[in-house]
């Protein structure tokens, strides 16, 4: 191992990269119970409650779903880039990505509802919804509900081979050392990262940006990726500092890996910002009707608390707080921003998805049945997280680019 | 005239100047320099040397708050210009946009932030570095040439307090100088 340090070997020792492995399993069962009851209650007050409180429950579910997926997304692409870039430093970081990316197929069945009962909150697939609608039959050989389904497979096939090879890579190198699956592994994010540029982008067309159909924005896949790879960076810097918390990963992942996931945060903060403004001014500024309604919808004396909490929380709390140097590197400040930018992407999520609910052209208030909805997946997705996370080795134990990452240090 | 001139220069020593033959030698001398309490103090080499900085016992730089300053002077300068001008001073319909809208002073108030912040980083870190000046009492030794070729140096300033011609010259000796020497004030 070029560069390692002395201890390499007492670093790398099963007390200093495992967790026990019923560590934490009650609170990861905890959290699934939870979730499941959040869903249960959810179910229950949408089969109770009247066709707005259905619309109002999927529509909740379907922003938490994103939420997962994105997570998932987000942690997949960075494993491919900081292979593509053969980043040495994070070696140590990337089995948590690669944790929070081999839950692919849990977002899959939180797929399945969404799935199943889209024309609740998929407008276009109402034949009567779309009878003499112009805009709608000048989208339809795209928009339509067969095709609709054939993409929705393309991408999940796509995203559960990816994540499998990439995770099998990682997992199987820990037991037979092999270098050269880290060459595999970098030449299958090179076309990797091409394909999850093309479906995360065409996903969040389909799955947000159609929710009213009326509307376009070319920058919208952009957007949909901008929000989440923050959110996956944030998530990774957060279970890192807890993990450290727990008294492992001593000397592996130190806080000049907290700092590059900082400096990673900050960025992605500021490219969000730029999305989000750059989408919202062009449109403003163009002021077509089909494409301002959108923002339209978000400035009513409903949505727009949100739409401004979304735009300090988003961007300038965390924009300010992770500017100054000794900040970023401070576990509690960099932890205390992860939660909070995991909770903005999830508002932003909500913010998208949620307005599209209309009775009768009538805004729909945000009830307790958004929440339990919502919480729902969210809930399951962190339980299993801690299960897979405890259930192997905290760092890929023979990458041949560990002993970079132990010495690795931030001189700017 | 000149002769007396010469003579009181080449009485007021400006600091001391020792070479070091490796970026090795040059850090480890800088954390004894920096251990001995020396305050005024520099160091010059051909090469960037990682962690050099930690090695002098440098304090973050200035820098930051200068330019972090003049970011917040242009963006809201910049922000105040347009909206004075099209909303106050000669309020005129453009588009049927309000008068006030903030969205079109978004990319000017973001471009005077950066434009100004850019000037606050060039000037303040010429001012910071006591930049430009004609002339540098270092340069009359012909060895301080080769800080830009193959040669690592520490200077100490005779303007620190515990600037002692002889005892500093013994501390950069006993860090492994290969050669110390005085520099005299001009």
């Amino acid at each position: 191992m070029a560069h390692a340090p002395a201890n390499a070997a007492a670093l790398l020792s099963p007390a200093n990269t495992t967790l026990a492995r019923d560590a934490g399993r009650l609170p990861a069962i905890g959290l699934v119970v939870l979730g499941v009851a959040a869903l249960a209650i959810a179910v229950a007050g949408a089969i109770l409650g009247d066709d707005t409180a259905k619309k109002v429950a999927l529509a909740s579910y379907h922003a938490g779903f994103l939420f997962t997926l994105g997570l998932s997304l987000g942690s997949m692409i960075l494993v491919m880039i900081l292979h593509q870039v053969n980043a040495g430093w994070s070696a140590t970081v990337r089995r948590q990505l690669e944790n929070v990316m081999s839950l692919m197929p849990l977002c899959l069945a939180f797929f399945v509802p969404v799935a199943v009962f889209a024309p609740l909150i998929f407008h276009w697939m109402d034949p009567h919804h779309t009878a003499g609608d112009v805009i709608y039959d000048a989208k339809s050989a795209y928009l339509n509900t067969p095709f609709f389904y054939v993409r929705a497979a393309a991408y999940f096939a796509a995203w559960l081979i990816l994540s499998r090879m990439l995770d099998r890579h990682s997992v199987r190198q820990d037991a037979d050392g092999d270098r050269f699956r880290t060459a595999k592994a970098r030449r299958m994010s090179s076309y990797g990262l091409l394909i999850m540029a093309l479906t995360a982008a065409f996903a969040g067309f389909d799955w947000m940006m159609s929710l009213d159909y009326h509307w376009f924005s070319t920058m919208f896949g952009v957007y949909f990726f901008a929000g989440f790879i923050g959110a996956a960076t944030s998530l990774c810097a957060l279970l890192l500092i807890l993990l450290r918390n727990a008294g492992v990963m001593e000397g592996l992942v130190t806080r000049e890996h907290l700092h590059d996931l900082g400096k990673l945060m900050f960025g992605f903060t500021v490219f969000w910002a730029y999305i989000g403004f750059s989408q919202y001014f062009l449109i403003w500024y163009g002021n077509i009707p089909e494409e301002t309604m959108w923002f339209q919808t978000r400035r009513t004396d409903l949505w727009m608390p949100y739409s401004v909490a979304l735009a300090f929380g988003r961007f300038i709390v965390p924009f300010l707080i992770l500017m100054p140097r000794p900040w970023r590197r401070s576990p509690l400040v960099l932890g205390v921003m992860a939660v909070w930018i995991l909770g903005f992407h999830a508002l932003d999520t909500y913010w998208v998805v949620r307005p599209t609910v209309e009775t009768a052209g009538a805004e729909v208030a945000p009830t307790w049945l958004d929440i339990v909805a919502m919480a729902g997946p969210i809930l399951i997705f962190f339980g299993v997280l801690a299960m897979r996370i405890a259930s192997r080795p905290l760092v890929p134990l023979k990458d041949p680019r560990l002993g970079e990452a132990m010495v690795h240090k931030n001189y700017v | 005239m000149a002769t007396a001139a010469a003579t009181a220069g080449a009485g007021r020593a400006w600091g001391v100047l020792a070479q070091f033959d490796s970026p090795a030698e040059v850090y480890h001398a800088a954390e004894k320099v920096r251990d001995a309490g020396y305050r005024k103090w520099d160091v010059y080499a051909p090469i960037p040397i990682h962690g050099i900085d930690e090695a002098m016992g440098l304090r973050p730089s200035k820098m930051g708050w200068i330019v972090g300053t003049c970011a917040a002077l242009g963006a809201s300068g910049g922000f105040l210009l347009q909206w004075w001008t099209s909303a106050v001073a000669y309020p005129m319909i453009v588009h049927g946009k309000p008068y006030g809208a903030w969205e079109p002073f978004t990319p000017i108030t973001f471009e005077l932030g950066v434009l100004i912040a850019g000037f606050g980083a060039v000037f303040g870190m010429l001012a910071v570095n006591g930049l430009p000046r004609w002339h540098h009492p270092l340069f009359s030794k012909e060895r301080f040439l080769r800080a830009s070729d193959d040669g690592f140096f520490i200077a100490v300033d005779a303007r620190d307090p515990k600037f002692d011609e002889s005892a500093t010259a013994r501390l950069l000796q006993e860090a492994g100088a290969s050669a110390v020497e005085t520099v005299e004030d001009e």
